[in-house]
């Protein structure tokens, strides 16, 4: 999939035999989006697997340095894992908020949407943060028919949208509803054009195509929290490496995960589906702040919500 | 059995019998007249009409439509699921009766096997209506994945449409030769003329072609049957293989195979309603055919009644959450309550009615009954799609979205398109050839019966179901790391800390010693932590003792890096003037790395398909496109016969 933009742009190095014209010319491939992040705006040296030296926009670099077998395959040796606080989520949708603001997302759909679950009348309320389970286990992966998305060994569910049919059957079998598509023509703003597509960012987005949360897959391979978790002004939400053994907070703050699921009796969401969600939850025990409709609670601030279907 | 064909025919004037059979059924290939232009010319607006809404669809996406994220399949897949469902009528009836050799089933099996095949093709052209990258489906081909479902329906679906065309097109080649003659008398097109010859085979009634079209006749329908009920079985599997209430359901196969045929008999009945009335048939299509026919639909409906109370009052009974909620929403007071119940009511139990109350005598009712399946089955198709979708396991009330769809206009435009398609490719059909078997009308019901008597349909019983091998991958490799060694590298900023890991009073821990110039340090603070991934995780503080050292325990069986090392920090909290960068160490004793361990089976969602799996659709498909080839083959082996003549 990138391998022949990059054939091409070797190509039309070796032509113009100059790393100024090499420049040039990535700036007329990458086309109009890589206008806009600015005439020379931080550019990379990159070296080529056949050894010859190249500039590009230090953004376009990251999507040229991943063949898809690497998106495909994920970051070796690493098991990504979320955990939620929900005695610390006080459903103010920052989450979410930050979430969109860097995928771009349409205001018709939320990658991480914010339930307000009541489990029965009698027991009280609380928030439900739901980004993708990246499940080990996906019903959602099972079903595609092109392999579109896939499962990689770091445990991220991504959707490769340059293969997909749009068929929809993985939003079907999906049991958490955590699939949405591109209904209509995609309006991604310039920016999103900026870094050319990879599953690992799923922008610019294409029509008639599937997507989803897609645990911030380039920001974890290189070693930044997702933008929710480090957006969560409760530090309610926890990302990390399994084979770490641990997980951190937008506090900054690093904790056992072995330790922190065990003493917190962490669980995750409907385990009897046999999905393996590599989401967890630890239960809104003492809670931090005032649950969903009592005094001072958040109330209906869900952020983007609301707008999704109703307008139909 | 019967032969009330050839009676009614010779009592009719003083003509050879023959000739009036042919006289009457090729009068359905006469000219039009007035209303049949009219027909036509409305059937072709309705489809460019639908033709423009596609077209608009493809511009501007399935944004047209009213499917959103939560109910993400609409009226196209009910489409799909219902002419899919009515295809199966030619199977049944001219399968079925052919090999059992059922007398009564000759006027039927014509306009059965055409129905099929003209279901199919707008049947299959639903799916891709519905597909969101339309210009993308040679991926199927290209990445297919034979895990999933789709990949089943498209190559069942594929050597489904390609048997009922074999099937329908074997059992016409007798008529050829008359529809070539009756074709030149009357002067029609050379070209037509042209095209019954080529189709012919120079098919004549001599002993050789006729045992090859025996043969090839009874191998179709004998192969038929079982790809039929693949067929329907798989497209249940697009709704039962996902974890969904109402649709994760062990009978879905069964019930959606019987569904089909429940209405796929009910629509050979309505259509031979309408070409009765149509092309004047009366003479041909008796009342007892109907009759016949209705007894078949009774047990249908009755069974199709059996498995919708199963499959609902387990749910109902049972009351798990998830049912609940979708019972309550499908069979509660909602407008889906109403159409279940009104289904319920003139879907199933007054059609049972009409067809087992003594009237069942008068083609009124059995043909209002027909009628009334075929509305209903759509309208079933539709509640087990839409309510389901409705129904996610995370209530997105509870995120204030209450999800519902109607179909859009494109979509109702789409979907009366893909009715007037089907009605017109039939019309169609039915002007070119006949739509009543003329060879078969005109074979005599006791003798002429070709010997289909076909060995039983040894259904493959070689054949175990599909078993899916789960495949495990345990890809450890854990390698033993030194344990005793810790090697210790010390900085030296003014105060000097010094980090080891020991055992102290038979507890592993690790021991920073602070010194200055040699001094130990007392009642210093010293934090200890461990570098992880996304930050650094505090393992605790200790006062330095005496002796100057601190402690605390060693964090047993975290993991460690490639090496099975740890990078520790140690810093000093307090007192202040010892405060400075904090010390790294490197240390042994990491719990090893796991490279990459799948603890679940990836077979079902890995890449590519596990060898068993492509084993056995391989094999199945083998036998039938092996049985296909046979048929072929009597068909070439009927052309040589021509050449040679």
């Amino acid at each position: 999939m990138k391998m022949p933009r990059r054939e091409f742009l070797r190509a039309g190095l070796l032509a113009a035999g100059g790393l100024t014209a090499g420049t040039v010319g990535a700036d007329r491939l990458l086309g109009a989006g890589a206008k806009s992040s600015g005439p020379r705006a931080a550019a990379t040296l990159a070296l080529t697997p056949d050894g010859e030296l190249v500039v590009t926009p230090s953004a376009e670099y990251a999507a040229l340095a991943q063949t898809s077998d690497e998106v495909r395959r994920g970051v070796p040796g690493r098991r990504w894992v979320m955990v939620f606080d929900l005695a610390a989520c006080d459903g103010c949708g920052q989450c979410a908020l930050a979430c969109a603001k860097n995928h771009f997302i349409p205001t018709d759909r939320e990658y991480l949407r914010i339930f307000k679950m009541q489990d029965s009348p009698d027991l009280a309320p609380y928030w439900f943060p739901r980004p993708c389970f990246h499940c080990d286990n996906p019903p959602c992966t099972r079903v595609c028919p092109v392999g579109a998305t896939f499962k990689r060994e770091d445990g991220i569910v991504l959707i490769d949208n340059e293969r997909c049919i749009g068929c929809r059957f993985c939003m079907a079998a999906c049991p958490y509803s955590v699939r949405v598509f591109n209904w209509g023509r995609p309006n991604d703003p310039p920016e999103a054009h900026a870094r050319g597509y990879s599953p690992e960012w799923g922008y610019p987005r294409r029509v008639g195509t599937v997507e989803k949360c897609d645990f911030c897959a380039d920001m974890a391979r290189e070693g930044k929290l997702p933008h929710c978790a480090s957006h969560c002004p409760m530090g309610a939400i926890w990302f990390g490496d399994e084979n770490d053994d641990a997980v951190t907070n937008s506090a900054g703050k690093t904790v056992r995960l072995s330790k922190l699921l065990r003493d917190r009796a962490g669980f995750r969401y409907m385990e009897e589906l046999g999905t393996k969600p590599r989401v967890f939850y630890l239960p809104a025990v003492n809670r931090q702040y005032p649950a969903p409709n009592e005094p001072g609670a958040n109330h209906g601030n869900l952020p983007r919500g609301g707008e999704t279907q109703s307008a139909q | 059995m019967t032969q009330p064909i050839a009676a009614a025919a010779a009592e009719s004037a003083g003509q050879p019998e023959a000739n009036i059979v042919e006289r009457d059924l090729l009068a359905t290939l006469n000219p039009l007249g007035r209303a049949g232009h009219i027909w036509i010319a409305s059937l072709v607006g309705v489809c460019l009409l639908a033709l423009v809404a596609y077209i608009y669809q493809l511009a501007s996406g399935l944004h047209v439509t009213a499917m959103r994220d939560y109910v993400s399949w609409g009226v196209y897949m009910t489409n799909f699921v219902f002419f899919i469902g009515i295809s199966h009528a030619g199977t049944l009836i001219s399968a079925i009766l052919r090999i059992t050799n059922a007398g009564w089933r000759r006027p039927i099996t014509r306009m059965a096997e055409a129905i099929t095949v003209l279901a199919l093709m707008v049947g299959a052209s639903m799916v891709v209506i519905d597909m969101g990258r339309p210009d993308r489906i040679l991926y199927l081909l290209i990445h297919g994945r034979l895990q999933s479902p789709i990949l089943w329906d498209l190559v069942s679906v594929t050597t489904y449409i390609t048997g009922s065309f074999l099937y329908l097109y074997v059992a016409m080649i007798p008529d050829m030769p008359i529809l070539a003659r009756f074709a030149r008398e009357r002067g029609r097109s050379p070209r037509l003329v042209r095209l019954y010859e080529i189709l012919s085979l120079g098919f004549r009634e001599t002993p050789e072609h006729r045992r090859r079209l025996t043969r090839a006749l009874g191998a179709m329908a004998v192969i038929i049957i079982p790809v039929a009920v693949s067929v329907h079985t798989v497209v249940s599997w697009v709704f039962g293989m996902t974890l969904r209430p109402g649709w994760h359901s062990t009978i879905f196969g069964p019930y959606f195979v019987i569904g089909a045929i429940f209405s796929g008999t009910a629509a050979i009945i309505t259509a031979m309603a309408v070409f009765r009335r149509a092309y004047r048939l009366e003479r041909y299509l008796l009342p007892e055919h109907f009759q016949r026919l209705a007894t078949l639909l009774l047990a249908l409906s009755l069974l199709y009644g059996y498995f919708t109370l199963s499959e609902y009052l387990t749910a109902w009974y049972g009351g798990f959450g998830s049912d609940s909620r979708l019972l309550a929403l499908l069979a509660g007071s909602t407008a889906y309550g109403t159409s279940f119940w009104l289904w319920g009511v003139f879907g199933l139990f007054i059609p049972i009615g009409l067809l087992v109350m003594p009237s069942r005598r008068s083609l009124t009712a059995i043909v209002t009954a027909s009628v009334l399946i075929n509305i209903g089955m759509w309208i079933k198709r539709y509640l087990i799609i839409v309510p389901t979708l409705e129904t996610p396991f995370i209530p997105a009330q509870a995120a204030g979205i209450t999800p519902h769809y109607f179909p859009s206009l494109v979509e109702c435009t789409i979907t009366v398109g893909a009715f007037a398609a089907f009605l017109l490719l039939f019309t169609l059909f039915s002007r070119i050839f006949p739509i009543l078997s003329v060879w078969e009308t005109l074979e005599d019901a006791e003798e002429a019966e070709s010997k289909v008597a076909v060995e039983r349909a040894s259904r493959h019983t070689s054949l175990a179901p599909a078993a899916l091998t789960i495949l495990l991958i345990a890809g450890a490799l854990i390698s033993v790391v030194p344990w005793a060694r810790a090697s210790a590298q010390v900085q030296k900023p003014v105060p000097r800390i010094e980090l080891t890991r020991s055992m102290v009073d038979s507890q592993d821990v690790l021991v920073a010693k602070v010194s200055t110039n040699g001094r130990a340090v007392v009642h210093a603070v010293v934090e200890f932590s461990v570098t992880r991934t996304f930050g650094v995780m505090t393992l605790g503080q200790d006062t330095t003792r005496d002796d100057g050292t601190a402690r605390v325990g060693f964090p047993v069986g975290l993991p460690g890096d490639a090496r099975g090392e740890l990078k520790f920090r140690v810093t000093i909290e307090s007192p202040s003037d010892l405060i400075g960068p904090p010390l790294e160490v490197v240390l042994a004793g990491g719990a090893p790395r796991v490279a990459f361990i799948d603890n679940v089976p990836r077979a079902l969602w890995s890449s590519r398909a596990p060898l068993p799996m492509v084993a056995t659709i391989i094999f199945l498909l083998l036998c039938v496109w092996i049985t296909y080839a046979f048929v072929v083959i009597q068909l070439v082996a009927m052309r040589r016969l021509k050449a040679e003549a």
